[in-house]
Protein backbone atom coordinates (compact mmCIF):
# COMPACT_ATOMS: atom_id res chain seq x y z
CA UNK A 1 0.00 0.00 0.00
CA UNK A 2 1.41 3.31 -1.06
CA UNK A 3 1.22 6.06 1.52
CA UNK A 4 1.46 9.56 0.23
CA UNK A 5 2.65 12.31 2.49
CA UNK A 6 -0.66 12.70 4.22
CA UNK A 7 -3.25 10.55 2.43
CA UNK A 8 -3.58 6.79 2.96
CA UNK A 9 -3.82 5.10 -0.40
CA UNK A 10 -4.44 1.66 -1.85
CA UNK A 11 -4.53 1.02 -5.57
CA UNK A 12 -7.71 -0.28 -7.12
CA UNK A 13 -6.52 -3.72 -8.19
CA UNK A 14 -9.82 -5.48 -8.88
CA UNK A 15 -12.29 -4.42 -11.58
CA UNK A 16 -15.47 -3.03 -10.05
CA UNK A 17 -17.49 -5.82 -11.63
CA UNK A 18 -15.53 -8.29 -9.51
CA UNK A 19 -14.93 -6.14 -6.43
CA UNK A 20 -16.39 -6.75 -2.97
CA UNK A 21 -17.68 -3.66 -1.20
CA UNK A 22 -18.15 -2.97 2.50
CA UNK A 23 -20.42 -0.14 3.58
CA UNK A 24 -19.88 2.22 6.50
CA UNK A 25 -22.44 4.85 7.41
CA UNK A 26 -22.12 7.60 10.00
CA UNK A 27 -25.87 8.15 9.95
CA UNK A 28 -26.51 6.40 13.24
CA UNK A 29 -27.87 3.18 11.72
CA UNK A 30 -28.10 0.10 13.96
CA UNK A 31 -30.15 -3.05 14.38
CA UNK A 32 -33.42 -2.44 16.21
CA UNK A 33 -32.58 -5.43 18.37
CA UNK A 34 -29.33 -3.89 19.59
CA UNK A 35 -28.49 -0.93 21.80
CA UNK A 36 -29.01 2.46 20.25
CA UNK A 37 -26.22 5.02 20.13
CA UNK A 38 -26.00 7.03 23.31
CA UNK A 39 -27.71 10.36 22.82
CA UNK A 40 -27.53 11.31 26.49
CA UNK A 41 -23.91 12.43 26.16
CA UNK A 42 -23.72 15.75 24.26
CA UNK A 43 -20.19 14.85 23.16
CA UNK A 44 -21.53 11.95 21.14
CA UNK A 45 -20.89 8.21 20.97
CA UNK A 46 -17.73 6.83 19.34
CA UNK A 47 -18.87 3.20 19.25
CA UNK A 48 -19.87 1.24 16.18
CA UNK A 49 -22.50 -1.34 15.32
CA UNK A 50 -22.10 -4.28 12.99
CA UNK A 51 -24.87 -4.49 10.41
CA UNK A 52 -25.51 -7.92 8.87
CA UNK A 53 -25.81 -7.74 5.11
CA UNK A 54 -29.11 -9.65 5.23
CA UNK A 55 -30.79 -7.13 7.54
CA UNK A 56 -33.91 -5.65 5.98
CA UNK A 57 -34.86 -1.99 6.40
CA UNK A 58 -37.44 -3.10 8.96
CA UNK A 59 -34.63 -4.58 11.07
CA UNK A 60 -32.81 -1.25 11.22
CA UNK A 61 -33.22 1.92 13.22
CA UNK A 62 -31.55 5.32 13.21
CA UNK A 63 -30.33 7.04 16.36
CA UNK A 64 -28.67 10.39 15.66
CA UNK A 65 -29.68 13.86 16.81
CA UNK A 66 -27.33 15.95 14.69
CA UNK A 67 -28.87 15.83 11.25
CA UNK A 68 -32.28 16.02 9.64
CA UNK A 69 -33.30 12.35 9.63
CA UNK A 70 -36.67 12.73 7.93
CA UNK A 71 -35.50 11.53 4.52
CA UNK A 72 -33.47 8.67 6.01
CA UNK A 73 -36.41 7.52 8.17
CA UNK A 74 -38.60 7.36 5.06
CA UNK A 75 -35.91 5.60 3.02
CA UNK A 76 -32.83 4.29 4.80
CA UNK A 77 -30.99 4.07 1.47
CA UNK A 78 -30.48 7.82 1.78
CA UNK A 79 -27.74 7.16 4.38
CA UNK A 80 -27.33 3.39 4.14
CA UNK A 81 -27.80 2.39 0.49
CA UNK A 82 -27.62 -1.37 0.93
CA UNK A 83 -30.68 -2.11 -1.19
CA UNK A 84 -29.28 -0.01 -4.03
CA UNK A 85 -25.91 -1.76 -3.74
CA UNK A 86 -27.66 -5.13 -3.93
CA UNK A 87 -29.26 -3.96 -7.17
CA UNK A 88 -25.86 -3.08 -8.57
CA UNK A 89 -24.56 -6.52 -7.66
CA UNK A 90 -27.59 -8.18 -9.25
CA UNK A 91 -27.03 -6.12 -12.40
CA UNK A 92 -23.39 -7.17 -12.56
CA UNK A 93 -22.13 -3.64 -12.00
CA UNK A 94 -20.46 -4.57 -8.70
CA UNK A 95 -18.92 -7.91 -7.75
CA UNK A 96 -20.40 -8.38 -4.31
CA UNK A 97 -20.90 -7.12 -0.78
CA UNK A 98 -19.27 -8.08 2.48
CA UNK A 99 -21.42 -10.03 4.93
CA UNK A 100 -21.14 -7.37 7.59
CA UNK A 101 -21.29 -3.61 7.29
CA UNK A 102 -20.88 -0.87 9.88
CA UNK A 103 -22.97 1.86 11.44
CA UNK A 104 -21.44 4.80 13.27
CA UNK A 105 -22.98 7.87 14.83
CA UNK A 106 -21.06 10.73 13.25
CA UNK A 107 -21.24 13.29 16.05
CA UNK A 108 -18.17 12.77 18.24
CA UNK A 109 -16.26 15.46 20.13
CA UNK A 110 -13.31 15.55 22.49
CA UNK A 111 -12.61 13.89 24.82
CA UNK A 112 -14.35 11.01 23.01
CA UNK A 113 -12.43 11.43 19.74
CA UNK A 114 -9.53 9.15 20.77
CA UNK A 115 -12.10 6.38 21.26
CA UNK A 116 -13.22 6.89 17.68
CA UNK A 117 -9.79 7.14 16.09
CA UNK A 118 -7.88 4.82 18.38
CA UNK A 119 -10.40 2.03 19.01
CA UNK A 120 -13.41 2.13 16.71
CA UNK A 121 -11.66 3.04 13.45
CA UNK A 122 -9.04 0.24 13.73
CA UNK A 123 -11.77 -2.27 14.62
CA UNK A 124 -13.80 -1.24 11.59
CA UNK A 125 -10.72 -1.43 9.37
CA UNK A 126 -9.94 -4.92 10.70
CA UNK A 127 -13.52 -6.03 10.08
CA UNK A 128 -13.36 -4.89 6.48
CA UNK A 129 -9.91 -6.33 5.94
CA UNK A 130 -10.90 -9.70 7.43
CA UNK A 131 -13.86 -9.82 5.04
CA UNK A 132 -11.49 -9.06 2.14
CA UNK A 133 -13.31 -5.94 1.09
CA UNK A 134 -11.80 -4.46 -2.07
CA UNK A 135 -13.69 -1.22 -1.57
CA UNK A 136 -15.01 0.44 1.58
CA UNK A 137 -17.61 3.13 0.95
CA UNK A 138 -18.11 5.68 3.72
CA UNK A 139 -21.46 7.46 3.66
CA UNK A 140 -21.81 10.58 5.82
CA UNK A 141 -25.06 12.01 7.03
CA UNK B 1 -13.68 6.03 -0.57
CA UNK B 2 -16.18 8.48 0.80
CA UNK B 3 -19.19 10.47 -0.21
CA UNK B 4 -19.08 14.05 0.98
CA UNK B 5 -21.62 16.78 1.57
CA UNK B 6 -19.23 19.16 3.34
CA UNK B 7 -16.37 20.00 1.03
CA UNK B 8 -14.35 22.01 3.54
CA UNK B 9 -14.27 19.12 5.97
CA UNK B 10 -13.33 16.66 3.23
CA UNK B 11 -10.51 18.92 2.10
CA UNK B 12 -9.20 19.08 5.65
CA UNK B 13 -9.50 15.34 6.34
CA UNK B 14 -8.09 14.26 2.94
CA UNK B 15 -9.65 10.83 2.41
CA UNK B 16 -8.13 8.79 -0.43
CA UNK B 17 -11.03 9.49 -2.81
CA UNK B 18 -14.20 11.53 -2.36
CA UNK B 19 -17.35 12.25 -4.34
CA UNK B 20 -18.67 15.62 -3.25
CA UNK B 21 -22.34 16.44 -3.69
CA UNK B 22 -23.60 19.91 -2.87
CA UNK B 23 -26.81 18.54 -1.41
CA UNK B 24 -28.57 19.11 1.92
CA UNK B 25 -27.35 17.47 5.10
CA UNK B 26 -29.02 14.18 5.74
CA UNK B 27 -29.34 13.38 2.04
CA UNK B 28 -25.95 12.13 0.81
CA UNK B 29 -27.56 9.67 -1.61
CA UNK B 30 -30.29 12.09 -2.58
CA UNK B 31 -34.02 12.11 -1.96
CA UNK B 32 -36.01 9.45 -0.19
CA UNK B 33 -37.41 6.95 -2.66
CA UNK B 34 -35.45 8.35 -5.59
CA UNK B 35 -33.92 5.08 -6.73
CA UNK B 36 -32.36 6.41 -9.94
CA UNK B 37 -30.61 9.23 -8.13
CA UNK B 38 -29.25 6.91 -5.48
CA UNK B 39 -27.96 4.47 -8.10
CA UNK B 40 -26.24 7.24 -10.03
CA UNK B 41 -24.44 8.40 -6.90
CA UNK B 42 -23.19 4.91 -6.19
CA UNK B 43 -22.09 4.32 -9.77
CA UNK B 44 -20.26 7.64 -9.81
CA UNK B 45 -18.49 6.65 -6.58
CA UNK B 46 -17.48 3.30 -8.03
CA UNK B 47 -16.24 4.95 -11.21
CA UNK B 48 -14.23 7.36 -9.11
CA UNK B 49 -12.71 4.50 -7.15
CA UNK B 50 -11.66 2.73 -10.32
CA UNK B 51 -10.30 5.70 -12.21
CA UNK B 52 -8.65 8.09 -9.77
CA UNK B 53 -4.88 7.77 -9.38
CA UNK B 54 -4.08 10.84 -7.33
CA UNK B 55 -4.54 10.44 -3.56
CA UNK B 56 -6.89 12.98 -2.06
CA UNK B 57 -8.88 13.60 -5.24
CA UNK B 58 -12.35 15.10 -4.77
CA UNK B 59 -14.75 14.81 -7.70
CA UNK B 60 -17.84 17.03 -7.72
CA UNK B 61 -20.46 16.19 -10.35
CA UNK B 62 -22.66 19.07 -11.45
CA UNK B 63 -25.96 17.74 -10.18
CA UNK B 64 -27.96 20.64 -8.73
CA UNK B 65 -30.31 19.57 -5.97
CA UNK B 66 -33.83 18.92 -7.26
CA UNK B 67 -32.92 20.34 -10.67
CA UNK B 68 -31.18 17.26 -12.05
CA UNK B 69 -32.96 14.51 -13.94
CA UNK B 70 -31.74 10.99 -13.23
CA UNK B 71 -32.71 8.19 -15.58
CA UNK B 72 -32.45 4.51 -14.66
CA UNK B 73 -28.73 3.78 -15.04
CA UNK B 74 -29.34 0.04 -15.22
CA UNK B 75 -31.26 0.39 -18.48
CA UNK B 76 -28.98 0.27 -21.49
CA UNK B 77 -28.88 3.51 -23.40
CA UNK B 78 -30.15 5.67 -20.57
CA UNK B 79 -28.41 8.99 -20.58
CA UNK B 80 -26.31 10.68 -17.92
CA UNK B 81 -27.87 12.93 -15.29
CA UNK B 82 -28.66 16.40 -16.58
CA UNK B 83 -30.10 19.61 -15.20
Amino acid sequence: MKVSADVPWAEATVPIERATLGLVTTGGVHLRSEAAFDMSDPRGDPSHRVLPADASPADLAITHDSYDKRAALRDINVVYPLERLRELVAAGRLGGLTERHVGLMGHVEDPLLPGLTGTTAPEVARLMRDQRADIVLLVPA
Amino acid sequence: MTLSIQREITEAVRPPRALYLRWPFGRPLGEAGHRNQQLHVLLAALELFASVREPGTIVAPEWPWRRTRFSDPLIEGSGPPHA
